[in-house]
C-alpha cells in the first residue's frame, strides 16, 4: 500500500442516507479494487453494530475497518467523500470523510499507514478533504500537508 | 519504562493514529514512554502501565482493566490528548 491514497479510490460528493450506507459505498471501492471481498464489508458494519461508532476518531472523519483476516485480498485504503454529512452517534459526529481500510495482517502496512495517519492528524486537514471537488484535489491536499 | 497501550477494535487502524500522536505529546515534552497498539479483545491481558482509547470503547475497557483506562473524545485534538497525557504522568508522581 503506497503511503497518499490513488486516485482511482477517491470518489467525492458520494450520496449516503446514513452511516451503514456511507460504509458500504466506502467499501464498495476497495471491493471494485479487487482489495476485499465483500464479506469484509459486513464485517465493518457488523463491528460498528457491535462495538459502537468509535471509528469516528476526529470530527468528521471516519475510520472504516474490520479485523484483518482473508476477506482482504491485498492491503488497500480509499476515501469518500459525502454529499451530505451522516451521523454516527458519535461526539465527533457529522461524519462527511470516510476511510476504508483493509489489511492483511496487523503490521505489514503501519509504515504508510503511518504517513497517512500524520496526514490526517492535522486539525484542518479533514475539513480541506470535505469540501475538495475532485479526487484530484484530494491527491493534492493529502501531498502538501 | 512506562508502557502505554493504545486500543481501538482491532488493533491496526484507529489505535495507530492514536499511538502517533501520544507518541508526539511525549515527545514535545520530553517524556519517555513505549506507546503500542492493542485491541479490545485482548488488551487487558496485556501487560502496561495505562491503558489510551476511545471513550465507546473505554466503558467496556474499564471493567476488566487492572491499569488506568483514559479515554480521548477525539484523537486529533491536541489540547485533549496533551491534557490527559501530561494529566496521567503527573498522578505517578
Amino acid at each position: 500500500m503506497s503511503s497518499i491514497i490513488k486516485t482511482s479510490n477517491i470518489r467525492i460528493k458520494e450520496k449516503a442516507a446514513d452511516w451503514e450506507e456511507a460504509i458500504r459505498k466506502a467499501g464498495t471501492v476497495l471491493l471494485s479494487a479487487g482489495s476485499i471481498t465483500s464479506d469484509y464489508v459486513d464485517n465493518m458494519v457488523d463491528s460498528i453494530r457491535e462495538l459502537g461508532p468509535y471509528i469516528v476518531i476526529m470530527p468528521g472523519l471516519a475510520l472504516a475497518h474490520a479485523a484483518p483476516c482473508a476477506a482482504v485480498i491485498k492491503s488497500d485504503v480509499a476515501l469518500i467523500t459525502l454529499a451530505s454529512p451522516v451521523y454516527f452517534g458519535s461526539a465527533n459526529d457529522p461524519v462527511s470523510v470516510v476511510l476504508c481500510l483493509g489489511c492483511t495482517d496487523r503490521t505489514s502496512h503501519l509504515e504508510s499507514l503511518s504517513a497517512l495517519a500524520r496526514m490526517l492528524l492535522l486539525e484542518t486537514t479533514v475539513a480541506d478533504l470535505a469540501g475538495a471537488s475532485s479526487a484530484e484535489e484530494v491527491t493534492q491536499i493529502l501531498l502538501s500537508t | 519504562m512506562i508502557r502505554i497501550q493504545a486500543v481501538c477494535g482491532f488493533g491496526c487502524g484507529s489505535s495507530l493514529f492514536l499511538r502517533m500522536k501520544i507518541e508526539e505529546i511525549l515527545k514535545e515534552h520530553h517524556l519517555e514512554a513505549e506507546v503500542f497498539c492493542g485491541d479490545v479483545a485482548t488488551c487487558t491481558s496485556t501487560g502496561c502501565d495505562v491503558i489510551f482509547t476511545s471513550d465507546e470503547l473505554g466503558t467496556r475497557i474499564k471493567e476488566r482493566s487492572k491499569v488506568p483506562v483514559i479515554t480521548i473524545t477525539s484523537f486529533v485534538n491536541k489540547k485533549e490528548v496533551t491534557e490527559k497525557t501530561l494529566g496521567f504522568f503527573e498522578s505517578l508522581n
